[in-house]
């Protein structure tokens, strides 16, 4: 059905994806311009953007070779950088029951930050989101970075660029997110305690294992208040919805009790 | 310590599979189980915590892991924008073209 009205499947995820793509355009180059102020070569960097594809990875590991860090740090760091995937990964489980391990693998290689932003919005909002349509995001994503970084590779110092506007991109992307996810007040209150904590656990591990270790526990907090507040007082304000402006309600009830 | 491209090689290869670890294990083992339904619960609250950590850690967090105040005043106020914006249009492109441009005019502002 879906194939006959807004045509070929690539056309459909295209349309998701393309907000991303447009984001990733100057990030990736300006991480390919990075990595090769940091020596390495365009091969490696379109092998680090397909294997790796991450950009606070490669971010981190093009300023970590110019303070010529230890290869064994660098993975490290690394590892904690990566290990938020894992939470990422179990939130979309339950969409992705039945697929084989080939699959799997496949999403799984390809899954980040941004394109699972993406696919968690669909799968909760569009019941005709499949996770073929997810993995075809993940795959818009990945040529549109591995390209961007191999041109900044090629390019190389001939640019300039300003980090801080261009980074800025991703931010707004997750920014919209949020938005998008608050739907009621309690979750509003989740996002901001998980802002605060955030704060605290990344000055305390002075690493990114804050990220996982705020998520973690905000995350659960939500779950306990939930839980609390429903049984307790069912009509609590907490448990408000927050008004949509578009004034469609996007999501249907069963799809939100997931 | 110079790196030759081996290193770089080393890098890409072992940064692969500590990338590939975290993202395909909880799949492989969640996508197989019956998922009992606490967790779901409790996953449904994962996104928009960890998308608050991120953003927070772009706009406040430096670097060397040190609280950014006011520094980052451009940021602070582009992302209010780009709050309004996706709250008013629920649109990720418009959000995200007009957070580049506030951020970039900003900038050169501040």
């Amino acid at each position: 059905m879906k194939q006959l009205e807004n045509g070929p499947q690539w056309r459909v995820t295209l349309k998701e994806a393309w907000p991303l793509c447009l984001s990733y355009t100057p990030i990736g180059l300006a991480c390919g311009i990075l990595l090769h102020a940091a020596g390495f070569n365009t091969i490696l960097t379109g092998l680090v953007s397909i294997f790796v594809f991450s950009g606070g990875a490669q971010f981190m590991i093009a300023q970590m070779l110019t303070t010529t860090a230890p290869i064994l740090t660098i993975i490290l760091m690394l590892f904690f950088l990566e290990l938020r995937y894992a939470l990422l990964g179990s939130s979309l489980a339950s969409y992705l029951k039945g697929q084989n391990h080939r699959f799997l693998f496949l999403f799984a290689v390809s899954m980040n930050d941004e394109n699972y932003a993406i696919n968690y919005l669909k799968f909760v909002t569009d019941r005709n989101w499949t996770p073929k349509d997810a993995l075809q995001v993940e795959h818009w994503s990945l040529l549109v970075w591995t390209v961007s970084n191999i041109i900044g590779s090629l390019i190389g110092s001939a640019v300039q660029i300003n980090l801080t506007v261009v980074n800025f991109a991703l931010t707004a992307l997750f920014l919209y997110m949020i938005v998008m996810q608050i739907k009621t007040r309690l979750i509003l209150l989740i996002s901001v305690v998980a802002g605060v904590l955030a704060a605290f656990f990344m000055l305390l591990t002075k690493s990114t294992l804050g990220l996982v270790i705020s998520t973690l526990v905000a995350s659960f907090l939500g779950f306990m208040i939930e839980g609390y507040v429903s049984k307790r007082w069912p009509n609590s304000h907490l448990l408000y919805k927050i008004h949509d402006p578009s004034g469609q309600p996007e999501v249907d009830k069963e799809d939100i009790e997931i | 310590m110079h790196y030759s491209v081996t290193d770089h090689l080393l890098i890409v290869i072992l940064g692969f599979f500590v990338a590939f670890g975290p993202r395909y294990i909880p799949i492989l083992f969640f996508s197989n189980r019956k998922i009992p339904d606490w967790f779901n619960d409790w996953m449904k609250y994962v996104p928009v915590s960890l998308f608050t950590a991120i953003v927070v850690k772009d706009i406040f967090i430096s670097g060397s892991y040190h609280f950014i105040s006011s520094g980052n005043l451009d940021l602070i106020l582009a992302s209010i924008i780009v709050i309004i914006i996706s709250y008013w249009t629920r649109s990720m492109a418009i959000s995200v073209v007009f957070g580049l441009i506030a951020v970039m005019l900003l900038s050169m502002l501040i």
